[in-house]
């Protein structure tokens, strides 16, 4: 345990002495979301106010974006200094090690998440009940742990620079095509069929049924699934990687 | 004498390249073992496998008795790795700090160690900023906080002139007083001689061959002499006091601890003799020199 503090203290540190990075992971997504709640955010018509369920979609885009990023650039950092090899020869099981890693993410999103909650607080747009908020942010910090470990096994795979481009090559389209930019409703209808395979999809959809109410148990059983899915891939990337 | 490191059959391959082919190593409490070779012998493969790195393949490696691709091993282990950089986020204590830590010390045992190797003062310095030989002491602050069983230390000295390099002698045997045995890797004969118990010959993925400092420097060439001449092999070998022969192209390299013995036959049986060189013995000289007795 107190071995563990020092893995989760050594990234944290990691993540808050670079600020440049913390300030455009966190200030891309917020802005972005800031910028489509003051466009579209009054509108009516559905379930949910526009803006209130727009906290839900952009936010599983911030999560994810965050979780996505960050451990996977850091391990493939790591790995290119050579200093994954240091963590390797330490008494610490490699597993402690790569959980603090994606541990350290998971506030690093919680962050994100609570800037666009007072975004959308802010900009009178946020009309739900605290407990549903609330719900909200939990579903949407834990549901993004099988893209930190998708992010890990990335990270085992390229370097750092590849990395990168390599995990936005698919964030971009699957938060498109997961409806988590623009309603699904208003996108072609093959968006739609693609979307249910996207894990980025149930997410979204996971986080708004935390509004309205609705049924979640099929989201969370795909969100189980990938993480299962995920974390092997993370296991054989580690093991196939050349630190 | 109790064994902390144990090596048997130690074999490895990258691809085709076969980088360790059956190494048997010792290392006893407080013994300090060099693994002497040039580049590309093997050396960094066989201290990965020790370290827990690499898998021993159908050997057996045992640091304390314990297999060192098991985490709880690795406690009684210290390593200095050869290439190794250092987060930009981290400072100097906070790695010394961590490294006890994670080692199951107690944080309080920083403190000592970075005065040891003077870098109290630049505890609070992100480690990526350090020069080089400040980092390296700082590898090694870190690897021996908790005050380890084992050392392994893979060319710790390279880079560093030769005032840093004695200090870092003095301070292994200041460590090995206390019990520590020592397995440090290096391209350099002063170096095994200065600091080792028993120096290894390691060449091709082999040990070459293995004694004390000084059985193995009274068996070394101190000279080399480089010529072009007609005089063949078989010849050259047979020459007195001709330690080892290399040909490198046109020019053949004779190791040996008496050149000017050497020099006179040289030229008494070649007229044509040309393009003569003395010069120190390198590692090479050294090596052939040792394959060439069929020492084991
Ligand atoms: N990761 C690797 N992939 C392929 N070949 C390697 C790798 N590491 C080392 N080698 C090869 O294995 C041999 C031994 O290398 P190494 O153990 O690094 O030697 P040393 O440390 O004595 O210089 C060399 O021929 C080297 O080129
Ligand atoms: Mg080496």
């Amino acid at each position: 345990m107190k071995v563990f503090g020092v893995e989760l203290t050594d990234e944290l540190r990691g993540i808050v002495r670079e600020p440049a990075a913390l300030f455009f992971s966190i200030i891309m997504p917020v802005a972005f979301f800031a910028l489509f709640v003051s466009l579209f955010g009054k509108l009516g018509g559905g379930e949910v106010p526009a803006g209130t369920a727009m906290l839900a979609t952009f936010g599983a885009f911030g999560a994810i974006s965050v979780v996505l990023m960050n451990p996977g650039i850091g391990v493939a950092s790591d790995r290119e200094r050579g200093w994954l090899r240091a963590k390797q020869v330490s008494a610490v099981p490699i597993g402690v090690t790569l959980t603090a890693k994606v541990v350290a993410a998971l506030p690093y999103a919680l962050g994100v998440l609570l800037a666009m909650t007072v975004t959308a607080a802010v900009t009178g747009v946020l009309d739900a009940s605290p407990g549903a908020v609330l719900r909200l942010l939990a579903v949407l910090v834990f549901g993004a742990l099988p893209f930190a470990l998708l992010s890990l096994a990335i990270g085992f795979q390229v370097g750092p620079g590849t990395a990168a481009a390599v995990l936005n090559a698919v964030l971009l389209p699957s938060a498109v095509l997961s409806g988590l930019w623009m309603p699904l409703e208003i996108m072609p209808a093959f968006f739609s069929d693609v979307a249910r395979f996207l894990p980025t999809y149930h997410l979204g959809r996971l986080a708004l049924a935390q509004l309205t109410g609705g049924p979640a148990l099929t989201h969370v059983l795909v969100l189980l699934g990938t993480t299962i899915v995920t974390a092997a891939l993370a296991a054989v990337s580690y093991r196939r990687a050349r630190s | 004498m109790e064994t902390v490191l144990g090596v048997r059959g130690a074999r490895h391959s990258y691809g085709a390249t076969r980088a360790l082919d059956g190494v048997d190593l010792d290392v006893g409490a407080g013994e300090c073992v060099a693994l002497l070779g040039p580049n590309g012998a093997g050396k960094t493969t066989l201290v990965n496998m020790v370290v827990g790195l690499l898998p021993a393949g159908d050997g057996v490696v045992r640091v304390c008795g314990g297999d060192p691709r098991v985490a709880a091993t690795r406690r009684r282990l210290g390593v200095v790795q050869q290439s190794l950089g250092f987060p930009t986020t981290l400072k100097v204590g906070e790695l010394v700090t961590g490294a006890a830590v994670r080692a199951g010390a107690s944080r309080s045992a920083a403190g000592p160690v970075l005065a040891e190797l003077d870098l109290t003062d630049l505890a609070g310095r992100r480690a990526a900023k350090l020069s080089g030989g400040q980092q390296q002491r700082l590898q090694l602050a870190m690897a021996l906080v908790a005050d380890p069983r084992l050392l392994v230390l893979d060319e710790p000295t390279a880079g560093l002139d030769l005032p840093a390099r004695r200090r870092f002698w003095r301070l292994l045997a200041h460590r090995r007083e206390r019990g520590t045995g020592v397995l440090i890797t290096t391209h350099l004969i002063e170096e095994s001689a200065a600091v080792a118990d028993r120096v290894v010959v390691l060449d091709g993925g082999r040990v070459r061959a293995s004694g004390t400092p000084d059985e193995l420097v009274a068996r070394l060439p101190d000279r080399t002499v480089i010529a072009k001449t007609s005089i063949g092999r078989a010849r050259l070998e047979a020459l007195p006091g001709v330690v080892s022969v290399r040909t490198d192209g046109e020019h053949v390299h004779l190791g040996t601890r008496t050149p000017e013995a050497v020099l006179r036959v040289l030229l008494a049986e070649d007229p044509g003799l040309s393009g003569l060189r003395v010069e120190s013995a390198g590692l090479e000289e050294a090596v052939a020199g040792l394959m060439n007795r069929g020492a084991a």
